[in-house]
């Protein structure tokens, strides 16, 4: 079998994305497979998301890993580490060995290399002069990213804002009002993975994928069945009737 | 000061009403604005004025649940800020009785930003001035930042136990903000959902009670429920 050149796979990556974009598309679930594309496409191992809420802390609308550990390394950076970094100047910050930093960051540091991690990267997103978070992208291997690397990076960053932007043509009055909505929507899809936990005791990474394929499988959008499933009372038990019978009809 | 250090110290030590009527006295300082105002539309039964920075603020506001239409009403129903320039633009329809209403008050410019509170949108900030024109591109971002914290003492007006929080001094709303967005607490909240047959706001407002209770953070008390350590006692 001969290998895709990666020019045609980060190509076929922004065409399938930007296809979504042209289609009615829901933002938190379009943005968790630009990570997973990130990870599939770059030298790292765990992509993720991060939005800035309007009192300017970082906050995680989608990763490529729902576990617990990951989830807590993307929130830590509200504090410290790349991704403040990279939203307070909007430049690139590139991590080849994250154990040299320990001094920089004392509570970064050692929660990503617990976690497996050994290099950090991180490239702005941007719109109207507004820095709106960052991707941040994790690799177990010391090393910087390449130039080739970051572009790719840079790229899918754009793509990014572009989703979260793209009802109106950005300006100061209309970014920031859109940020509070996608985070919205995350809050929701939380709160349906928490759900579903309870109800269906699973965990809650395997929460989310059964939700991710229900509304795949039904051509719904990802936070539209979050947002039904936890807002509207009247139909909750049909839902979850429905949930619990796509649960079981899942190969395990 | 920059306007979100003002914006903090309004409500900081505060709590409730108290904490919202601050808020709206700081909108009006801060914004170029005559009268600002909280309320909130949670359902059909719990709806109504929170804060206020005056009492022809409160009328203003008021006056739209009395009317059934007005800023905080459109901005909860398309989950987006309501900016109206000038309510004298006679190509300025969109409110046929609360419109006229405000202008006979000399209101002309009404400015809605959405309070959201667990992933809901569930009130506003209302801004009302008398001079017509939009916000400039820094009061419009600061309304917004007064739109997040006015989450906080929405939440606790919704807590039907405020003596717990009454009683922490360094309780603090912005820590409390970040510490509620967190996935976890979602999370949690999503459970409790779940396990106590409420709603998510009033999901979250229990979490909330049982953190201020027992001395802990709202994501510590999060993950405990999610490692199914902790579970808290249906009404």
């Amino acid at each position: 079998m001969t290998e895709v050149p990666r020019e045609t796979r980060v190509l076929d990556a922004v065409v399938s994305l930007v296809d979504s974009l042209l289609a009615d598309f829901d933002v938190v679930d379009l943005l968790t497979e630009l990570t997973e594309r990130c990870a599939a496409l770059l030298e790292i191992e765990s992509a993720g998301l991060l939005l800035v809420d309007p009192l300017e802390q970082l906050r995680l609308l989608a990763a490529t890993s729902e576990e617990t550990r990951e989830l807590e390394l993307f929130q830590l950076q509200a504090d410290e580490g790349p991704c403040v970094d990279c939203y307070s100047t909007g430049q690139p910050v590139s991590v080849a060995d994250i154990e040299a930093e320990a001094d920089r960051w004392p509570r970064f540091v050692p929660a990503a290399l617990d976690a497996g991690f050994a290099s950090v990267h991180a490239v702005p997103m941007r719109a109207a002069g507004i820095v709106m978070g960052a991707l941040n992208l994790f690799g177990t291997h010391p090393g910087a990213l390449s130039d080739a690397d970051l572009l790719v990076g840079q790229t899918l960053a754009h793509v990014a804002s572009v989703a979260i932007l793209q009802e109106h043509a950005p300006t100061p009055w209309t970014v920031m009002p859109q940020l509070r909505s996608a985070l919205s929507g995350r809050v929701l899809v939380e709160q349906a993975k928490g759900f579903l936990r309870e109800i269906l005791d699973v965990s809650v990474e395997d929460a989310f994928t059964l939700l991710r394929s229900y509304a795949r499988a039904n051509g719904e959008h990802l936070t539209d069945v979050a947002r039904r499933l936890m807002t509207d009372r009247h139909s909750r038990p049909v839902l979850v009737a429905a949930l619990t019978e796509f649960a079981l009809a899942q190969p395990s | 000061m920059a306007i979100h250090d003002q914006l903090l110290a309004a409500v900081d030590g505060r709590r409730g009403a108290e904490a919202a009527d601050r808020l709206c006295d700081a909108c009006v300082v801060l914004f170029d604005i005559d009268a600002a105002a909280i309320s909130l539309v949670f359902d059909g039964s719990n709806s109504g004025t929170l804060g206020s920075s005056s009492a022809p603020a409160r009328t203003y506001d008021e006056l739209q649940f009395t009317l059934g239409e007005g800023p905080c009403l459109e901005s909860v129903a398309l989950r987006t800020p309501v900016l109206v320039a000038d309510l004298a633009d006679p190509d300025e329809d969109r409110w046929p009785i609360y419109g006229p209403a405000l202008l006979s008050y000399q209101i002309r410019g009404v400015f809605a930003m959405p309070v959201l509170v667990a992933g809901e949108y569930i009130g506003a900030l209302d801004l009302f001035r008398a001079q017509p024109g939009n916000l400039d591109g820094e009061h419009f971002a600061g309304a917004v930042v007064a739109a997040e914290l006015a989450g906080v003492p929405m939440l606790d007006l919704l807590d039907a136990d405020l003596q717990s929080a009454v009683n922490d001094p360094g309780s603090n709303a912005w820590t409390e903000l970040h510490s509620l967005s967190r996935a976890e607490v979602s999370q949690a909240t999503g459970m409790l959902v779940a396990q106590l047959g409420v709603e998510p706001t009033e999901a979250l407002v229990r979490l909330r009670a049982h953190a201020y209770a027992t001395g802990r953070s709202s994501t510590d008390v999060a993950r405990d429920i999610l490692d199914r350590r902790l579970k808290l006692e249906a009404d």
